[in-house]
């Protein structure tokens, strides 16, 4: 069994992306159940945050195939 | 069936899986095959989508009932979530009327090549080979950063780099991220989500079909064939995960989509 | 694996490196995409959700309007409910009255008639005892002119001789009478 080492870097990044979108839903969801009428404006929000939190992970992928 | 064409067994009978390239499928037509790859399954398929697209919601309106029938009804709910829930509520009353085409575009066009993903025979999603993805997100870049641009003039470039409320010594490190973040990696993340996501769907299908199939055509013993039927059963829920990643893959994509053109509209306000 | 052999032969392993002619085939039939949404699909879809909205907002109209209609037709019956309910109790009121004046007026009219034939009955019997007066006076004239001269023709000194006159004379009178009155009866 051959492989890279780059993909095992690569899955550990993603634990940490997997946990950083888990709190930012989690957030989420707390504040619009605290707040239903609140959710149009924490909408964009939070999928910004989950943009950026899965940034990290894009970042491990690509320097997992290109190094 | 390409999958059967996969290499499931090397020449000294050990399992071998399928690499990545194999999403790559030989070209249709070699055409111009001596600049890259020639006319291959996947513009076959983005041609598809496009037509199927046309076809369908040519169709479902052409009637225009008050009362709409049950076609018109799909069509219709489903350009009113589009128009609703990702246009007017993430851009505002103001703008949205006139991206609401752009979403709706985005959004259908990545839908039914994600959902190709899903039928047998097709068993492609376009946007698993990233080229597609790049030129979806590059669009998608091109117009929020010229809508920032054509808004504001240089100072967009201002009102993006530099957050309010910060104090002086920070923004040497807080420009630079900021330009970064917002210029740089929010496309290639824009694409390669869509990308990733896809290509890891497509990869677990092959996996499973070449692995049942060196399970059960290759091995002699009859708790190795068993294993490849459990295999392929096992296959089931990860199939209706993946439909639901094509389709939340899809509504991300186009949802950040509006995000970031609102970003671009609104400059001042953020 | 025609394509891998070409990407291995282009070094182009990695999932990253793009197929520009992939690049450029989405781009191209995106924008054609989008073409045909702009152009077709978008206002034809705007059209009918105007249409619809202006198909509900006209049949709220019109229900409006239905309504006003509803209740000014309401408003109308209520009255005439209410003048034919004043009407019924006017002529209620006048038939009572007239009524009652009918009745006066009857009582009126009895009581003038009681009073008119009691009058009558009075003057009769005044009438008639007028004249049984008249002939009673007539009678005891006679029949004392008859006593006397049979009391004459008696010996008029001896008392019980007289008393047995007059006795006699009285019972002769009965006699007559009840003879009179058996012969009335007969006839």
């Amino acid at each position: 069994m051959d492989g890279n080492l780059n993909m095992i870097g690569m899955g550990l990044a993603g634990t940490g992306a997997a946990i950083g979108i888990g709190l930012v839903f989690a957030a989420y969801i707390n504040g619009v159940a605290r707040q239903p009428e609140a959710q149009r404006i924490l909408q964009p929000i939070a999928l910004l945050g989950f943009a950026l939190a899965e940034a990290v992970f894009v970042l491990a992928l690509v320097f997992a195939f290109v190094l | 069936m390409h999958s059967l064409a996969l290499a499931a067994a090397d020449n000294e009978g050990g399992f071998t899986p399928p690499t990545l390239e194999e999403t790559h499928l030989p070209e249709i037509l070699p055409w111009m095959a001596e600049w890259g790859t020639g006319f291959g399954k996947q513009m076959l398929m983005i041609v598809l989508s496009i037509v199927l697209i046309w076809w369908f919601f040519s169709a479902a309106i052409r009637k225009r009932a008050l009362v709409p029938s049950r076609l018109q009804w799909l069509a219709e709910s489903g350009y009113g979530f589009v128009r609703n829930t990702m246009g007017r509520d993430v851009i505002g009353e103001k703008h949205f009327m006139t991206w609401v085409p752009l979403l709706f575009g985005i959004f259908f066009f990545i839908l039914v090549n994600n959902l190709f993903g899903a039928i047998p025979l097709l068993q492609l999603p376009s946007f698993s080979h990233v080229g597609a993805a790049y030129a979806m997100a590059g669009i998608v870049w091109i117009l929020w950063v010229g809508v920032g641009f054509q808004k504001y003039g240089l100072r967009y470039v201002k009102l993006v780099a530099v957050p309010s409320g910060v104090p002086k010594p920070l923004l040497i490190l807080l420009v630079p991220l900021e330009i970064l973040s917002n210029f740089i990696i929010r496309p290639v993340t824009h694409s390669l989500r869509l990308m990733a996501v896809m290509l890891a769907g497509h990869v677990i299908v092959m996996l499973v079909g070449s692995g049942a199939e060196f399970l059960i055509t290759q091995q002699e013993s009859l708790a190795m064939n068993a294993t490849g039927v459990l295999v392929l059963l096992g296959f089931i829920p990860m199939y209706f995960l993946e439909l639901a990643m094509m389709i939340l893959q899809a509504f991300v994509f186009t949802l950040l989509t509006a995000v970031y053109l609102q970003g671009a509209l609104e400059a001042e306000a953020h | 694996m025609i394509s891998a052999d070409v990407l291995h032969a282009a070094g182009e392993a990695s999932p990253l490196v793009p197929n520009p002619w992939e690049i450029l085939a989405t781009g191209l039939g995106f924008i054609v995409l989008m073409i045909v949404v702009v152009k077709f699909i978008v206002p034809a879809f705007e059209k009918t959700y105007q249409q619809r909205v202006e198909a509900i907002e006209g049949g709220l109209n019109k229900a409006e309007e239905a309504q006003a209609e509803a209740e000014a037709m309401k408003a109308r019956y209520e009255q005439s409910l209410a003048d034919a309910h004043a009407e019924a109790s006017r002529l209620r009121e006048e038939a009572r009255a007239e009524g009652a004046q009918i009745v006066a007026e009857h009582k009126e009219k009895a009581a003038a008639e009681a009073a008119r034939i009691t009058e009558q009955a009075q003057q009769q019997i005044a009438a008639e005892r007028q004249q049984a007066f008249a002939s009673l006076r007539q009678d005891v004239g006679t029949l004392a002119t008859q006593l006397a001269g049979r009391i004459v023709g008696e010996a008029l000194d001896d008392d019980s001789r007289s008393q047995r006159v007059v006795d006699r004379f009285l019972a002769d009178l009965d006699a007559e009478q009840t003879d009179q009155s058996r012969t009335e009866a007969a006839q």
